[in-house]
């Protein structure tokens, strides 16, 4: 297994303020690597730390090998980067951008550029400010991967594009990957990621919660269960069971997210009389949401 | 050398460097064509007479009715060096320090290109912007030449060149904190501090006997406050102006190698 991104102890600090704390994340050649966390997490600090624009404190990163500062010409020759905040120049059109990029990259065939124009049907015309934020991100995805890059680095790539494109761009990174390529993708949201994603990295306050699978993810992720009472009851005994969150509690209904053995609760609820019940099987929304809640919940965990 | 950085730079700077270029010209054009209407007045030589610190304060020392005295008080000592720092300060706190605060300037350095050679484009979009002031502004006084206004072309060649200089310094300047910083208003901040301090001392240096020493610290001494329309651009003037734009390239270059960007 070639790894493609590896960060150890991977530190930022900005002055007193947190940025991110003793990363440490491995990327195979060939995965497309979820980087999930809430907003201000750390996501993007990490991502500039890889991409050789910012300087870690401590801890060290390595791409294709290479370290991001000392390296940063040949990493870059290799790697397409999509920005989580996608400035333009206003005044430009998409056409001069991605004709600067492909002539300071020596981009000769532009084949791909042109297929990529008609699937994202990008407006290269206008001037950029004059586009919305969907047609401005199209072009951020056809400056990153344009010249067929070995990896691609993407900080929340779907903001602002519309459904039809959101599919499209999750075909494309199946595509990329599918000719020998690495995805790092970075997202707030679940949906985006567990839909592409073979691996996830989850981030909160600086300092990463869990690496897995998403398969392995899955396995550990959380029933729901939710009850119907004849009357108001009170959640509390349902609270003090080990591997029991109380997601809700709307007087008669109750909606548990658990993990471990289900007959504590069926106890529980037996004594209370229910009128119903509902079984979801494992949800990862809500396993995430555990992460994102409270970091306690969950010991860090690496599978790899 | 590439210049691909530098030719997008000039591309989003083309209209308002235009639009200076020609009022910088027309201004000129103006002067040269008043000339005739001046070279006679003496009692214009009065207002500099005795070493008026006043005078001095706008740039005019000695006689203003010769060709060099009306052209160096009413253009080269004032209101182009002016000009020319509001074009290079101005981009060279933008090129690099303002491009990283609104987020443009990841676009070029995400590409294959090293910092080292992300400044020194951000240089050659900085020099051709200060060259195309000077060249239109000379271009213009040399039609002064129908006008009576007289004086060795070579000298006004020199004294174009020391004020393309005296941009190209104080705006690496800007673009040497910029980098530094990162911070575009620190950038201008401390460059036109340093800048009107700079013009001060070498404006009040002929008739402030004080501040007369410290003249060699100012670029504005080296590049228009010595009489170089009358006397030429020496070659001293052109090492100094050379070498300290070298060394801010320097420390510009490490600076931005060091800096955290967005």
């Amino acid at each position: 297994m070639t790894v493609v991104v590896r960060a150890e102890n991977l530190t930022k600090t900005f002055g007193t303020h947190r940025g991110i704390i003793g990363i440490d994340v491995s990327v195979a050649e060939g995965d497309i690597f979820g980087f999930l966390g809430p907003n201000g997490s750390g996501k993007s600090t990490t991502i500039r730390l890889l991409t050789g624009l910012s300087h870690p404190t401590s801890g060290t990163a390595k791409v294709f090998g290479l370290d991001p500062i000392a390296d940063a010409v040949d990493i870059h020759r290799r790697v397409g980067y999509l920005p989580g905040e996608l400035a333009l120049h206003p005044r430009l059109t998409g056409q001069q951008h991605v004709d600067f990029a492909a002539k300071v990259r020596g981009l000769q065939d532009r084949t791909f550029l042109h297929e990529l124009v008609d699937r994202f049907q990008v407006d290269l015309e206008r001037p950029t400010r004059t586009l919305s934020k969907g047609n401005r991100q199209k072009i951020g995805i056809l400056l990153a991967v344009m010249h067929r890059p070995e990896l691609v680095i993407l900080d929340e790539p779907t903001s602002g594009l519309d459904p039809l494109m959101q599919d499209e761009f999750e075909r494309l990174m199946r595509e990329l990957v599918s000719t020998g390529a690495t995805v790092f993708l970075s997202s707030h949201e679940l949906d985006e990621v567990q839909r592409v994603a073979t691996r996830v990295a989850i981030i909160k306050d600086g300092h990463l919660v869990v690496t897995d699978t998403v398969e392995a993810l899955r396995r550990r992720a959380p029933r729901t269960i939710e009850f119907s009472f004849p009357r108001t009851v009170d959640p509390k005994p349902f609270a003090s069971i080990e591997g029991v969150h109380v997601v809700a509690a709307n007087g008669k209904r109750i909606t548990l997210a658990l993990r471990g053995a289900v007959a504590p609760v069926l106890r529980v609820a037996a004594e209370l009389d229910p009128l119903d019940v509902v079984a979801r099987p494992a949800d990862l929304d809500e396993l995430f949401l555990t992460y994102y809640r409270d970091q306690s919940a969950e010991e860090p965990v690496d599978a790899r | 050398m590439r210049a691909d950085i530098a030719v997008i730079d000039l591309r989003l700077r083309r209209r308002a460097l235009l639009s200076y270029v020609v009022g910088m010209a027309l201004y000129a054009l103006v002067i040269v064509a008043l000339y005739p209407q001046f070279k006679g007045a003496t009692s214009l030589d009065q207002l500099t007479k005795n070493g008026s610190a006043v005078a001095a304060l706008f740039g005019a020392t000695g006689s203003l009715t010769s060709p060099s005295g009306w052209l160096d008080a009413n253009i080269y000592e004032n209101f182009l060096p002016l000009i020319m720092l509001l074009i290079t300060v101005g981009y060279g706190a933008s090129c690099i320090a303002g491009q990283d605060e609104d987020g443009t300037l990841s676009l070029a350095t995400i590409l294959p290109i090293s910092r080292r050679a992300v400044v020194l484009q951000k240089v050659e979009a900085l020099t051709v912007q200060a060259l195309l002031l000077a060249i239109a502004t000379m271009g213009c006084v040399l039609i002064g030449r129908q006008f009576d206004l007289t004086f060795p072309v070579t000298h006004l060649a020199g004294l174009s060149l020391g004020v393309a200089l005296l941009g190209v310094d104080f705006g690496l300047c800007a673009l040497a904190v910029g980098s530094i910083t990162g911070s575009r208003g620190t950038a201008l901040g401390v460059t036109a501090a340093l800048a009107a301090a700079s013009y001060l001392v070498s404006s009040l240096a002929p008739v402030i006997g004080w501040i007369r020493p410290a003249r060699y610290a100012s670029l504005f001494y080296w590049s228009v406050g010595n009489q170089q329309l009358a006397n030429g651009l020496s070659l001293a003037s052109v090492g100094v102006l050379i070498s300290v734009g070298a060394l801010l390239t320097l420390i510009a270059v490490a600076g931005f190698r060091r800096l955290d960007l967005h």
